[in-house]
């Protein structure tokens, strides 16, 4: 356990370099998805600016919503998207094999050897927009509040990866599973809105079984004292819960998947 | 090489799509799911209100749904052309008696045809048993939605090989592709049309190409565009389309010219 732990700088070290040997595609990168982000929330924008309002949520509620849902997302997925997404390829080439034989655990390997510094983009447009409609909701700061918000924004950031992490994990018993992600990310774009205005059924869904509710709304619904859909009183406890249950469960399948790996065959 | 031998692109393309059953199934799933999401967000936004700027909720519906089918991914095409210059495959098609944007826009339409049959009509099918669509406003703009909706699958498609060229120049496609997808999220009109937009911003935007390939197909199909507005907006996309066409092809010419492989 600890050699793994001393191991991780060194891995996260290597990465961070060879991806600065080529840092102006890294830089372009950034620029190119912060401002596909941007054009996306313009939009968004667009429609409030029309409407006056989504679901009760004005512009302001929304650029939180949207910047909480923006950072929980690229923290959660610079630990798992790339790593976990490109598993299926290894598992069909066999050099999943000799990420196992190595003298380090290969969860710690596939996640740190592959610590996606991409997401530069995401974290400065989402930081940038939190801190604007921070100053816009007019929240009443306490300690509890300051708490909860980093608790929460962990906690979501967790989810993401432990979902990742459990979508790109089954390529190692049915081969491929990158098509998964096609669905992980039809709710990830509904967890961008207002839980509220969705029917009763998908509600439920996002609350259980695609649980990326908790992604965004129902923390920043929390912390603007906005009603949660069907969670009521008990929204800030299963906010902070989901997180963690979510990356329990992940381990449990992270380890059954290992047990049961056996190649692509031949 | 004849003409006659690009539609081998087309159903190769088709064809192996047809390998992947898993990721049709997971692609129709997650469109259906994208699609009741804009659903339920036009009605929230309408909240009771039956008509705003001239349209229904109704023909919003039927708006996401239509701009939906008619905006396809151009991510396959600009990673095709950017993978084709990081590995240096595309000397191979260099080596090849054929135009390399010409197998492009064979290969992807058959991606496109099959993406329409497999995963957007069983979608359109459901919304519209479901939720209901609305028919084409008459015959005439049924009939001239058809050229349009020709007209705006070549504009992205010029659009998205354009972006793919530029990786001969910046030896990757990623932020192009993320770039294209930004300009299109905002310009196209697929999400927000531009009835809805600031009157200066859809003076802007509806003179630009990016329009022709989700806003005015649609709004021929709802009817929002008389007959003579109707002719004049297909002649001004078709001046776009051969001006982009043009711009293609001299990239095109210089591009090969300019083809670093690395470490041949």
């Amino acid at each position: 356990m600890l050699h793994n732990i001393t191991l991780i700088p060194h891995l996260v070290r290597m990465y961070v370099r060879t991806r600065m040997e080529y840092r102006g595609a890294m830089f372009l990168a950034w620029l190119s998805q912060g401002f596909s982000y941007g054009a996306m929330y313009a939009t968004i924008a667009l429609i409030i600016a029309r409407f006056d309002n989504l679901g009760g949520w004005q512009w302001p509620d929304m650029a939180l919503l949207l910047a909480f849902h923006l950072l929980a997302y690229s923290l959660g997925a610079s630990l798992s998207f790339t790593q976990f997404r490109d598993i299926e390829e290894k598992v069909r080439l066999g050099t999943f094999d000799a990420i196992l034989v190595k003298p380090v655990g290969p969860w710690t390997f596939l996640v740190f050897s592959g610590l996606n510094i991409g997401y530069g983009g995401h974290v400065i447009l989402a930081t940038g927009l939190m801190a604007w409609s921070l100053t816009q909701v007019g929240l009443a700061w306490s300690p509890l509040l300051v708490l909860y918000f980093v608790a929460a924004l962990i906690s979501a950031a967790m989810l993401t990866a432990a979902l990742m992490t459990m979508i790109g994990t089954t390529a190692l018993v049915w081969v491929r599973s990158r098509h998964l992600f096609s669905i992980f990310f039809g709710f990830w774009e509904l967890a961008r809105y207002p839980l509220n205005i969705f029917p009763a059924p998908l509600q439920m869904l996002m609350i259980t079984l695609a649980p990326l509710a908790f992604l965004a709304f129902v923390p920043v619904a929390v912390i603007l004292g906005k009603p949660v859909p069907l969670l009521g009183a008990w929204a800030p406890l299963a906010s902070l819960a989901a997180g963690p249950l979510c990356m329990l469960l992940a381990v449990f399948h992270w380890r059954w998947c290992l047990r049961n790996y056996q190649g692509a065959g031949g | 090489m004849r003409a006659g031998a690009y539609p081998a692109f087309a159903l190769t393309a088709f064809q192996s799509r047809l390998a992947y059953r898993n990721q049709v199934w997971a692609s129709a799933f997650g469109e259906l799911v994208i699609s009741f999401a804009f659903i339920a967000i036009w009605t929230a936004a309408f909240a009771g209100q039956v008509v705003v700027d001239g349209a229904t909720l109704p023909e919003m519906i039927t708006y996401v749904m239509i701009a939906g089918l008619l905006y396809w991914n151009t991510d396959r095409l600009i990673n095709d052309v950017g993978e084709a210059v990081r590995t240096g495959d595309i000397t191979i098609f260099l080596l090849k008696p054929l135009s390399y944007p010409a197998s492009l826009l064979a290969t992807h339409f058959g991606h496109y045809v099959f993406d329409q049959l497999v995963v957007t009509l069983p979608v359109l099918l459901i919304v519209g048993f479901s939720v209901g669509l609305l028919p084409p406003a008459s015959l005439f703009h049924a009939l001239m939605a058809l050229p349009f909706w020709a007209l705006s699958w070549l504009m992205l498609f010029t659009l998205g090989a354009l972006c793919g060229l530029l990786a001969f120049w910046l030896l990757t496609a990623f932020a192009l592709e993320w770039f294209l997808k930004g300009i299109m999220a905002l310009a196209s009109g697929a999400i927000v049309p531009l009835w809805f937009m600031p009157g200066w911003l859809s003076g802007i935007l509806g003179y630009l190409p990016f329009a022709w390939v989700s806003y005015y197909p649609t709004a021929i199909y709802l009817g929002k565009l008389d007959p003579p507005a109707t002719f004049l907006y297909f002649g001004i996309g078709l001046a776009w389309l051969a001006a982009l066409g043009g711009f293609l092809a001299w990239l095109w010419s210089r591009a090969r010219h300019r083809l670093i492989v690395q470490g041949g």
